[in-house]
């Protein structure tokens, strides 16, 4: 019998996809999506793009997908012929995420775009991967209702949860991982699955929906999203209070807390970001380290909050605290924190700023970004800082002209230093922005041999043809 | 029966690697408070977390606790209450349901994911836990998560293990994150409102501004004679009068209620958390469903036109306590045809042995699911030794 069978193809993709294989299946999708399928230099070359000084790897082809359903079909076919997955929603990641190392194909989730349902009472609505979460809060305007994670870029809800993304509200209201309630997800042999039925609590097995937010596509390709709403605080205030050093306003940030203020967002600023604000935004606010924080919650509340906070900040030497309730003034201060990257190009125009991030205790946040700080000041880098200080996250976003080999050099070994620094002090390499390819060689170095072993074993036993987005996360 | 016990991470994984060698299953146990939960297991030797007790780190600063696995519940609530802080989800303690007695620890917990009432606002066990070290089935030792708050670096093994009921790992020491205990706390009572109408009122509740942070709903005859519907809002005193005021606005059309005193609140919550009110007589099962709050009312009654129950709600309806008379398959077929229509899941909480080994104590899982479960069942623990059966035949 089974000298009867074709030669068995090889169980599972170790080096570059075979020629032959990505060009049946280039053939196989135009003839199902038409002119969905694009191969042109240009589009290939865009959905292999990421905001780093990683080097492109664009994918054989890039297939535009409408419904679950085509994206199970992509994968049944790439499946077939041992040929890489890869989704993509708004190309914002930053550590390499959707390059194509392996070669094969991107699927575009970016015209998944329906809002499938809103259920106000229940405080959930289920969306499609390619909504963004500006789109989403769009579309709840008149419920008075909001999803709260706000990453700085209007990234796709899909994208969003495959990277387990977070933003400036996550003090309060948590990140993806606390506020996704179920997932559609194909498989990697194009099976259709929900992780989780509408049910506030899941304890119908293992937690499979945790599993597949922050995999970064490897496990499968998540196409549906059920998320958690919150409704719209009764008011909202939003207020900027500057300090004399980074240390006094990280400790003002530790006593907030600790006091049992309900905080919104608390976000960190050192000197030079707020000058980058200031060039970008014209916030005209003076250049020092700077807390910019949202309380949200009822008027007597948020106002209780505000005060409290400004007692606590004048104790820490911190103030002018100033705070405003109007929604365009807010808008305007956010708008300028989302808008950070491109805030910091200005501080030295023609160089693109390359973001990292690294997660440390509360407790060692001041001492980080001081020894950062100092850091790119002895090795001559313009090093500015912003930060999720009320989670020990910061991001730091060097400035480096990527033609002159010696900055290029020094910058590396910074970010190394930056990373161990983070580990060093209990922390972790990568608090938001993930793994990617760019920080899979700090893994080993964070977690047990044998939790990463495991993270393999995972991956071998789910994605046995290693086709999803491989040459990420893990290698296997 | 062999029982183990050991007082080290080293010893627990020479333990388990003998298991294995052996191919002898051993079930976990903690303080055995819930050892009733989940499929009857069928194994010769027991592992005890007892001699792993102790807490390892706490810097109330940064809100981060961490404990080895054998640690009394009790002891870790003590020493966060001492500096004013809390586990904020507020774990339902199984003893008076089970009629169990012994110590909860902080693994039991953990590996049950156990929260209470308060989860609907702060979160379930699972979203507190931000790091675990555990033996695998190989005995080797796996570490994952920390200390942060914050981490996206690979795969997440910590969510993973908590409610696994042990048969990924045995846990060995756990991180939570805590938060300050609430200073006060206000409680709104409805009265007479039917199930429906009480679901409407906690719905509405929770969808505005005013952070309740409990809602359940206790039909006639559960602990009163009449019916009553709660409403628990905490933080500042002084925002907590606020918003109860406004709450008694916005629910005025629900007619009549009244802020109850703050000690006997505490105790309903408890009752509550604890379900207390069906935990007599001790001969009835007792299920725990989950559905969407707007489909609860109408599932119960569908339940209750074949079934005799006694139930009542939590988490705004979203959680269904019932008790049913144990015969035949004690509900499960009713209730499981029911949920397939509306969504949602039931567990079998409280049972008899056979009972137990009889019928899905968890809701079956689709196929696919069942298959991924299965799949990380074998990269965790590839030769079945840890808790093998404890959730579903074959994991």
């Amino acid at each position: 019998m089974n000298e009867m069978t074709a030669p068995p193809r090889a169980a599972r993709l170790t080096s570059h996809a075979d020629p032959a294989s990505i060009e049946a299946v280039t053939r196989a999708l135009a003839a199902r999506f038409g002119n969905r399928l694009v191969t042109s230099q240009a589009v290939r070359e865009q959905h292999g793009h990421t905001l780093t000084w990683t080097p492109n790897e664009p994918p054989d082809a890039v297939v535009y997908a409408q419904s679950t359903q085509d994206v199970a079909d992509i994968v049944k076919i790439c499946a077939e012929h041992l040929v890489p997955v890869i989704a993509f929603g708004t190309g914002t990641s930053l550590e390499g995420h959707v390059n194509a190392p392996l070669g094969g194909v991107c699927i575009d989730l970016s015209m998944m775009k329906s809002v499938l349902a809103v259920h106000p009472e229940d405080l959930d609505c289920i969306v499609e991967a390619g909504v963004t979460r500006k789109e989403v809060n769009e579309y709840l305007r008149d419920t008075g209702l909001f999803f709260p994670i706000d990453p700085g870029a209007d990234a796709s809800i899909g994208g969003m949860a495959a990277t387990r993304a977070s933003g400036t509200n996550a003090v309060r209201y948590g990140t993806m991982k606390d506020n996704v309630l179920g997932l559609t997800v194909v498989t990697p042999d194009g099976e259709i699955l929900k992780t989780a039925t509408r049910a506030k609590k899941s304890s119908a097995g293992y937690d499979l929906t945790r599993l597949f937010i922050g995999s970064e596509g490897t496990l499968g390709i998540i196409t549906e999203i059920t998320l958690k709403l919150y409704g719209i605080p009764e008011a909202i205030s939003a207020a900027t209070c500057q300090f004399p050093s980074v240390k006094a306003a990280c400790d003002t940030v530790i006593e907030t807390i600790q006091t049992g203020l309900p905080i919104a967002r608390i976000e960190l600023a050192d000197a030079l970001t707020v000058r980058a604000f200031n060039n970008h935004a014209k916030l005209g606010l003076v250049e020092a380290p700077m807390l910019f924080l949202e309380f949200h919650g009822t008027e007597a509340s948020v106002a209780e909050q505000t005060q409290r906070f400004g007692e606590i900040a004048e104790a820490h030497g911190g103030g002018p605290f100033q705070w405003t309730t109007k929604p365009e003034e807010r808008t305007r201060l956010w708008q300028a924190r989302h808008d950070v990257y491109w805030a910091h190009q200005t501080l030295r125009p023609g160089v693109r700023p390359l973001a990292t991030d690294v997660c440390v205790p509360i407790s060692r946040l001041a001492d980080c970004v001081t020894e950062t700080a100092r850091d790119a000041e002895e090795n001559r880098i313009l090093a500015p800082i912003v930060g999720h200080v009320g989670d020990g996250n910061f991001h730091c976003g060097p400035l480096v002209d990527v033609d002159d080999p010696d900055e290029v050099e020094r910058v590396k070994n910074f970010l190394e230093r930056l990373v161990r620094r983070g580990l060093e002090m209990g922390g972790t390499c990568t608090g938001e922005h993930g793994i990617g390819q760019a920080k899979m060689k700090y893994m080993l170095e964070e977690h047990s041999p044998a939790a990463l072993e495991l993270m393999r074993t995972i991956k071998r036993s789910l994605d046995p043809k290693n086709i999803m987005n491989p040459g990420k996360v893990v290698a296997v | 029966m062999v029982s183990f016990s050991p007082s080290s991470e080293a010893e627990a994984c020479a333990t388990i690697k003998d298991a294995c060698a052996l191919r002898r299953p051993l079930a976990i146990e903690g303080g055995g408070t819930r050892a009733g939960l989940g499929r009857a297991a069928q194994v010769e030797a027991t592992l005890s977390t007892k001699a792993l007790s102790g807490i390892t780190l706490y810097e109330p600063a940064e809100l981060v606790i961490a404990a080895t696995a054998g640690t009394p519940l009790a002891e870790i609530e003590q020493t966060l209450a001492a500096r004013n802080q809390c586990l904020p989800f507020e774990p339902m303690d199984h003893r008076a349901l089970l009629g169990t007695h012994g110590e909860p620890t902080i693994g039991g917990v953990t590996a049950c994911n156990i929260s209470g009432p308060r989860r609907i606002q702060a979160g379930a066990c699972r979203d507190h836990l931000i790091g675990v070290r555990l033996v695998n089935g190989r005995g080797e030792i796996v570490k994952s998560g920390g200390r942060v708050m914050k981490n996206v670096t690979g795969l997440d093994l910590v969510k993973l293990n908590c409610g696994a009921y042990g048969t990924l790992g045995l846990l060995t020491e756990i991180t939570y994150k805590v938060l300050p205990k609430p200073e006060t706390s206000g409680t709104l009572a409805f009265f007479g409102l039917n199930d429906a109408r009480a679901i409407e009122a906690m719905s509405r509740a929770l969808g505005s501004p005013y952070e309740v942070s409990a809602a359940a709903h206790l039909p006639a005859g559960i602990g009163s004679g009449k019916a009553r519907t709660l409403l628990r809002i905490e933080n500042f005193a002084h925002s907590v009068d606020y918003r109860l005021r406004e709450l008694q606005k916005l629910l005025a059309p629900f007619g009549e209620n009244l802020r109850l005193i703050e000690d006997e609140a505490n105790r309903l919550w408890r009752d509550i958390r604890d379900c207390f009110f069906l935990a007599q007589p001790r001969e009835r099962p007792i299920w725990r469903i989950s559905t969407a709050p707007t489909r609860a009312a109408s599932l119960v009654g569908r339940l209750a036109g074949e079934l005799d129950i006694k139930h009542f709600y939590d988490w705004g309806g979203g959680l269904i306590w019932l008790s049913v008379p144990e015969e035949d398959d004690s509900g499960a077929r009713v209730i499981r045809t029911a949920l397939a229509a509306g969504g949602g899941h039931a567990a079998l909480v409280r049972g008899p042995h056979n009972l137990r080994s009889r019928i899905d104590v968890f809701q079956p899982l689709a196929a696919p699911l069942m298959k991924l479960t299965a799949g990380i069942k074998s990269s965790f623990d590839p030769d079945a030794i840890l808790n093998p059966g404890r959730m579903y035949a074959g994991v």
